[in-house]
């Protein structure tokens, strides 16, 4: 038998869930018409009404993305493209992009862990100030020093390779990391380390056998947040790469809009593939990304 | 290798052997690209005739001040943040109210509802221009079909409703945001708080008012700044959906700056409105400072 | 007025938590619920306080049964374990937000925040924010925000156990003077013995969502109704002695020990011998009454001693003497049992074998 009481709250319950899935449903929407749309044959694209579910599935737009076929309207001979088209680079930005973002994070990770432990372990001039400079850094937006960095590397010889993105990436990503780690290292006890101090363990023992593996979580969170961030980036592979060659993702699929048609069931599949990665890394590090963002080192 | 290990075992020399790398990168990377950056804003910068670079002085800045396109984009920039930050955070703070139930499938929701945050803008601003494209776009065929409205809705080509679109996906990429810097807040408020105000008679409303939003003042207060500092600067969320369009309807300074360098190739002037930019930072950020009394309740 | 608890249930999913409570707390009454972490003392509270769903069962407030009132509509009071201040108001607006809540007029709610102050004496604390205050200060405050409204029953979720020792000992008079002044029904949860021992009228000693024993402090400590409760409550915690009932004494070991006419005569009953170490004396040499056994520790208390004597069979057996009673380490020492003074308890149940008077 229910009460008042209960019926009421089951009531509420009910609203509750009604309104979570409508807001999961409005927030997810974009994404599952992307889906939806890329799994579609040209035709039903455009049917009307539109449909939800593609009634023929077809994953012709992601074999022509990752075996870089060129596919195109077959309506007329007037389509037929001239030059190399951006689905025959697909696979080759998304290795760019696999490698800058790799590239950039081990060295951002590399660099802060280090520099946290030694800002939260040793005592010298300047080492209270550094964190709070990093986190200035961390709001200043790139768009202020990526002409400059991109002079830089002009002078460097760097542009147009995948170098010049990956130190352009370490500048956006390292004052983060290092604002994390050290957040993260000064929550960790000194006492284990004192311990294995006393236990005759050397300095570089300590920091290998005892450090890491605790600062673990910590590499993590920063590490997912250092690789959302360099494999989401546009503006720095826009004005630092021009060979077609040696564009990321996010700059080259861009250019699918070039042309004068707009062949959307390739761009969304595209879509699709550029974001199943992060997705991926979300699903599997969830726990570590909110206790990142608990930390408050958030670039976005 | 006998040094190298006594060299280990010495704490100091560890100390600075470890924060070396940091700061020669720092240094190089962050302090000096800045720096550049401010340099350049006293200068004027052709990048095809590196040779013909000079000193102007203050002309970057006469030239943005006296320019009515700076003032448009400063202006849309202020609109663009304020509506954009009010939606995430009423969204968000009732997004994060949803979430905080120990219900059952919580978890699912809370990953999913965290998603827009992780998908590239380049991804998304792709697929607002699908959903909203006038024609063939499934936003527009919702709303004639369900007869909203009667007339397609030109999303992105009329200056109104492309600052809207793009406020809409700004709000949809970064409500997320707020949800977890407030649902972090709410797990640690005493449920004791809670069960007192239900004692001392207060109802639903009364406590939302009298428990819960004084405690989540601090977060919101640092969520809010945070995220006024970074919207205004926001680059992608604009360029890539509107460009700036139609027409420079939406741009912001970022944008103003970028086209300067990039277009105009008057890299002086776009550095200039980085300088401007950075002064509006660090206001944004003494307020900040001044709001939570610096270092009383560093997070 | 009357609280009447009548079969109350209360289950997390699986998992019992409360199982048949029948109580009655009598009319202004101060009653404890006391047991160790776990017990379900405080949620049995919650769900007289209307926090907490009742799963079976009644609650009666005098004639009323409230198992559907909101908390707002049973007119009581609470103090929590931490206070539960609202960090944002001033101790004024604190302990004046029940009043506000309800709609009581401005001049009232001054009238009775200042009464309350003067009684708790933080009349000279009243603008500042909880932050603000010590410890006992806060502690009062919750007190006062509890006892400004009047209420019919006052509720105390461990509201000591946040505070130091010796603040602990001096609130403990308070709060019992409170409750006289209050003329409210109070019912208090704590897992200390000797907070429930010295301010309440009646205990009920709750292990594992059952209750073990209700009754006045004095019964509850003389005629523990079973092990739990015997060994509960009491300090230095009561000796036990496993053995078995025979011709009227008591087999233990290699010794046996004379026992009262119990009500019931038993024979060959596994039993266990309980005994306070303050029943306990030392006798001069062996006898009819006494086991023997080393003495393998020695505490001074201060005005007493506990001396720890280990019998042959390894058991340690604690007595409480006089400070000045000449013990040393090793030494051979006979323990003395009164028969009138020892607690017998079934192996079995562990239920009490009650002797005749």
């Amino acid at each position: 038998m229910l009460t008042r009481k209960q019926l009421w709250r089951a009531a509420r319950d009910a609203l509750l869930y009604v309104s979570l899935c409508t807001v999961t449903f409005i927030v997810c929407f974009p994404l599952i018409w992307a889906l939806s749309t890329s799994l579609k044959p040209k035709s039903e694209i455009f049917a009307t009404p539109p449909t939800l579910v593609p009634r023929t599935l077809t994953f012709e737009n992601y074999e022509a993305l990752l075996t870089g076929r060129q596919q195109y309207y077959h309506s007329g001979p007037q389509t037929a493209p001239s030059g190399p088209t951006p689905a025959q680079f697909f696979t080759r930005w998304f290795v760019n992009s696999v490698i800058v973002t790799a590239g950039s994070t081990l060295i951002s990770i590399v660099i802060s862990t280090l520099a946290a432990y030694s800002l939260t372990r040793f005592r010298y001039w300047g080492r209270s100030v550094v964190p709070y400079f990093s986190l200035l850094g961390y709001m200043v937006p790139s768009i202020i020093f990526v002409f400059p960095l991109f002079l830089m590397m002009v002078r460097l010889e760097l542009t147009d390779s995948l170098w010049s993105l990956i130190f352009g990436y370490v500048s956006i990503t390292l004052p983060f990391c290092m604002w994390l780690m050290w957040a993260f290292m000064r929550s960790i006890p000194i006492e284990i380390e004192e311990a294995a101090l006393i236990d005759g363990a050397s300095r570089y023992q300590v920091f290998r056998q005892v450090v890491l593996p605790t600062a673990l979580p910590g590499i993590i969170a920063a590490s997912i947040f250092a690789m959302i961030v360099s494999w989401n980036d546009y503006l720095f592979g826009r004005v630092f790469i021009n060979s077609l060659d040696n564009l990321t993702l996010t700059v080259g699929v861009m250019l699918f809009f070039e042309g004068t048609h707009v062949d959307w069931g390739l761009l969304m599949a595209a879509s699709v593939l550029m974001t199943v990665p992060m997705a991926i890394l979300f699903m599997a590090l969830q726990r570590h990304l909110v206790a990142g963002f608990g930390a408050g080192a958030v670039k976005g | 290798m006998r040094r190298l290990h006594a060299l280990l075992s010495s704490d100091r020399a560890v100390g600075l052997l470890f924060i070396a790398p940091f700061v020669v990168t720092a240094i190089v990377f962050m302090v000096y690209p800045v720096v550049e950056a401010i340099r350049m804003a006293f200068y004027s910068y052709n990048p095809l005739r590196p040779d013909l670079s000079a000193f102007v002085g203050i002309a970057n800045f006469e030239f943005l001040f006296s320019d009515p396109l700076f003032w448009d984009s400063l202006w849309q920039a202020t609109v663009w943040t304020l509506l954009s930050i009010l939606f995430q955070t009423i969204l968000g703070v009732g997004i994060a109210m949803l979430l905080h139930r120990a219900l059952f499938g919580m978890a699912f929701f809370r990953g999913l509802l965290l998603f827009p945050y992780i998908v590239p803008t380049v991804v998304i601003a792709l697929i607002w221009r699908w959903i909203f494209n006038p024609e063939i776009g499934v936003v527009n065929y919702s709303l004639l079909a369900s007869g909203i409205i009667r007339e397609p809705v030109y999303w992105l080509s009329t200056p109104t409703m492309a600052m809207a679109s793009t406020i809409m996906l700004n709000v949809w990429k970064y409500t997320p945001f707020v949800v977890i810097c407030v649902l972090a807040r709410l797990q640690t408020v005493p449920l004791e708080l809670y069960d007192a105000a239900k004692v001392d008679g207060a109802g639903f409303i009364r406590r939302f008012i009298d428990v819960t939003l004084p405690q989540l003042r601090e977060v919101l207060i640092v969520v809010i700044v945070f995220r006024t500092i970074w919207t205004f600067n926001k680059f992608e969320e604009i360029y890539l959906l509107t460009k700036g369009g139609p027409g420079t309807s939406t741009f912001n300074l970022a944008v103003y700056s970028f086209e300067q360098s990039m277009a105009s190739l008057r890299l002086g002037v776009g550095a200039a409105t980085g300088v401007v930019m950075m002064i509006m930072l660090l206001i944004g950020s003494i307020v900040y400072l001044r709001i939570t009394k610096f270092g009383e309740e560093v997070r | 007025m009357e609280v009447r608890l009548e079969r109350i249930n209360k289950r997390f999913g699986a998992v019992q938590i409360l199982k048949d409570i029948d109580l009655v707390f009598p009319s202004r009454k101060f009653v404890t619920l006391l047991g160790p972490s776990g017990c379900g003392k405080t949620t049995l509270l919650r769900m007289i306080a209307g926090l907490e769903d009742i799963t079976a069962g009644k609650i009666w407030f005098g004639e009323r049964v409230v198992n559907e009132l909101a908390p707002r509509d049973r007119n009581i009071a609470m103090v929590f374990q931490s206070y539960a201040l609202y960090p944002q108001m001033t101790v004024r607006r604190n302990l004046g937000y029940g009043l506000r809540v309800r709609g009581t007029p401005v001049s009232e709610i001054d009238t009775a925040v200042e009464r309350v102050a003067r009684i708790l004496e933080i009349d000279h604390l009243l603008e500042r924010k909880p932050a603000q205050l010590s410890g006992g200060q806060r502690q009062r405050v919750a007190l006062g925000r509890a006892m400004v409204r009047k209420p019919d029953i006052f509720l105390m979720d461990e509201p000591l156990s946040n505070l130091d020792a010796k603040l602990r000992v001096t609130m403990r008079g308070e709060l019992r003077r409170f409750h006289l002044d209050l003329n409210a029904t109070t019912i208090y949860v704590t897992h200390d013995q000797l907070e429930a021992m010295t301010m309440s009228d009646l205990i009920a000693v709750m292990h594992h969502g059952v209750v073990q024993q209700y009754g006045t402090p004095a019964e509850i400590y003389s005629k523990p109704a079973n092990l739990f409760v015997a060994g509960f409550i009491g300090s230095p915690p009561m000796n036990f002695l496993e053995g078995e009932i025979s011709n009227r004494r008591f087999l233990v070991g290699d010794g046996s020990l004379p026992l009262p006419a119990l009500q019931v005569e038993a024979n060959a009953q596994k039993a266990v011998l309980g005994v306070r170490p303050q029943d306990l004396s030392r006798a001069p040499a062996a006898g009819q009454d006494t086991i023997t056994g080393t003495i393998s520790l020695v505490e001074l208390l201060g005005s007493e001693k506990l001396v720890e004597v280990q019998l042959q069979n390894r058991k340690r057996m604690s007595i409480q003497l006089r400070a000045d009673a000449f013990v040393e380490m090793g030494a051979l020492f006979h323990l003395r049992f009164d028969p009138q003074r020892l607690h017998l308890f079934d192996k079995e149940s562990g239920n009490i074998i009650p002797a005749s008077n």
